[in-house]
């Protein structure tokens, strides 16, 4: 009878604590989930076109999303919070050729007729890594600490 | 994910695309040959590699879509593999998804990628988000951790069992035309090393609280990064070990624009490696045990002298508690005709390694200073593509990576044809030379392909 009360009482917690959460959703409606156009090649700026919006959802300039050289480099923070609004024009496989947890080869191969894209790693990287690594191993943590590290074990055991 | 289990769900998905009504298949199928001669060792390598995904929308509803992305391996001849096989395979991605028509919200089931908060992780399980009133956004994601292999076959067994399960949330603030805090939680795994009944050496496991920033009042300023605290509770340290910090990282960006022409970057950087380095799964390479502390800050002023014009320099100052400091000054020139039918770059990178403690005690520090130049142009005429790619790094004498050679470098020239809009052929020939082959040619053949109506993609 006791335990029959304590699931009464907690079914009705959860059955609450549902309507609650239910009634502290955005009624916005949703960013949409493609882009209208065809952005075309080469590094798209969104504030070209959206001058002085405010994206919907992110509720930033669109500035803060243009492809600038540090955006490239550093699109971690945006991917992060608005992973919505890069899903407009980017699909998943397009991250993946970088962040795949496991790839078989490196991007600068992958995209070897690509030379504009940011590729990590161009050249003899092998040679190169020994001497990036011990001025910052962090820096290769994010992609290799834990996935992507088939090949660091070769020699790193 | 035990492979058996892998294939179900993958034949489960497959099985769903023939509900799609907007079905698009792409992938992109690669040869690659190179030989190497190392002493009597010659060996040729002729791998075969097929990247294959699949979008498929509108299942049975609007919102309800299918996304799976893969690639598998061969070897022809030698194999390129450390273990010795000849065939190796990867699904990267493979969820269900649900977006709602409101409030951003969405649902993923299946293996999928999370970049949320600290974590950026592979997981097979269930990841939610929706966007609240007043401007707050939640997001979740929990299920089983994906594993990779370990460097060692018997802390793998170890490795399998600390990362049992990982769970995440953050939940975010976004003020209109201010910007936008959020603060975040993982916890990777619920065995820590020390809790097991017979203790690990190695710690696995993770729990991290981020917050994370971005304050842009208006479109010509931006500061955004982030700062990793450590609540993971240690093994005890040996008396007399000072504590180190419980601060991961802190990683901060500020951008300021003047006018449309030119773009101030600076970043500030510090992450303590006792706590960066938790959960990783090479810990021979990734130390905690180091206690050792990165610190670099930097800048880089671009200026876009036409619309089709880019200059770009840059510089770092890094520092490694146990190397010592490192300066990287750099600059590049990049030039994108109106229609990017033509694209070219130059640019240039030095690292001086001056004031850098020996690492080799019969090589001097500065001989771990080196210059990279790049230059690369790309030409799209109709069906046909051309580019060119070339890269020189030069190292001082005395580098003891380096065989005896002081210059290296890398050609890639590559010619591609687009058959159709959804069919495009390339091949690329490589030429370089490396301190472990000094005369070294790659070839390489690409055929990429996309069929059905999927509107989106990088490409």
């Amino acid at each position: 009878m006791a335990r029959k009360s304590v699931l009464q009482f907690f079914g009705v917690l959860l059955g609450l604590g549902v309507l609650m959460a239910c009634s502290l959703i955005s009624p916005e409606t949703s960013f949409a989930a493609t882009h209208p156009e065809g952005v075309g090649a080469g590094r798209p700026m969104c504030s070209e076109c959206h001058t002085t919006d405010v994206s919907k959802g992110a509720l930033k300039p669109y500035a803060s999303f243009d492809h600038t050289q540090t955006f490239v480099k550093s699109h971690k923070y945006q991917a992060n919070q608005d992973a919505n609004t890069c899903a407009s024009c980017h699909a998943q496989s397009f991250c993946s050729d970088c962040h795949g947890g496991k790839v078989p080869m490196k991007p600068a191969i992958r995209l070897s007729d690509s030379p504009d894209r940011m590729a990590p790693h161009r050249g003899d990287y092998l040679t190169l890594h020994k001497m990036e690594g011990k001025m910052d191993p962090s820096s290769c943590y994010t992609c290799h600490g834990r996935a992507n590290n088939d090949k660091c074990r070769a020699c790193h055991r | 994910m035990k492979r058996h289990n892998l294939v179900a769900l993958l034949a489960t998905l497959m099985s769903a695309t023939a509900w799609g009504q907007e079905v698009s298949l792409y992938g992109t199928t690669m040869a690659q040959m190179w030989k190497s001669e190392v002493g009597l060792d010659k060996a040729t390598y002729t791998p075969a590699t097929q990247y294959l995904g699949i979008d498929a929308n509108k299942l049975g509803s609007d919102n309800l879509s299918l996304h799976l992305f893969g690639w598998g391996r061969t070897d022809l001849s030698d194999s390129s593999n450390l273990d010795g096989s000849k065939t190796v395979g990867y699904l990267n991605f493979g969820y269900l998804q649900y977006r709602f028509n409101q409030a951003n919200a969405e649902v993923k089931a299946g293996r999928f990628t999370v970049n949320q908060g600290t974590g950026f992780e592979q997981v097979d399980g269930v990841s939610l988000r929706t966007d609240l009133k007043g401007g707050f956004t939640l997001s979740a994601f929990g299920g089983k951790p994906v594993l990779y292999k370990t460097v060692d076959p018997t802390a793998q067994k170890d490795y399998d069992f600390q990362r049992d399960f990982i769970f995440g949330t953050r939940l975010g603030w976004r003020i209109p035309k201010v910007g936008e805090i959020g603060l975040s939680y993982l916890q990777d795994g619920t065995k820590a090393a020390k809790d097991l009944t017979i203790p690990s050496t190695v710690d696995y496991t993770r729990k991290q609280m981020g917050v994370d920033l971005l304050i842009s009042p208006a479109p010509v300023f931006q500061l955004r990064g982030r700062t990793i605290f450590d609540l993971a509770d240690h093994a005890t340290l040996p008396v007399g070990t000072e504590k180190p910090s419980n601060i991961a990282e802190h990683d901060y960006t500020a951008i300021v624009k003047f006018g449309s022409k030119v773009i101030f970057t600076a970043n500030v950087a510090e992450r303590n490696f006792y706590a960066y380095f938790a959960g990783t799964n090479l810990p021979s390479l990734f130390r905690q045990d180091e206690k050792d502390k990165y610190k670099g800050y930097g800048g880089s002023l671009t200026v876009s002298g036409t619309d089709n014009l880019q200059v770009i320099a840059d510089f770092r100052h890094m520092n490694r508690e146990s190397f010592g400091d490192v300066n990287r000054v750099g600059g590049e020139i990049r030039y994108a005709s109106t229609e990017k039918h033509y694209m070219a770059g130059l640019g240039a990178r030095s690292v001086s390694a001056s004031k850098t403690i020996q690492v080799d005690p019969t090589a001097p520090g500065r001989s771990l200073s080196h210059t990279e130049f790049r230059a690369f142009t790309m030409i799209e005429r109709k069906r046909l593509s051309l580019s060119l790619d070339g890269i020189v790094q030069q190292y001082k004498e005395g580098n003891p990576y380096l065989n005896g050679l002081t210059s290296l470098y890398e050609v890639v020239a590559s010619v591609g044809f687009k058959a159709t809009e959804n069919l495009k052929v390339s091949g690329d020939i490589s030429r370089g030379s490396t301190p472990v082959a000094k005369d070294e040619t790659r070839g390489l053949l690409r055929a990429e392909y996309r069929f059905g109506f999927g509107k989106k993609g990088g490409q």
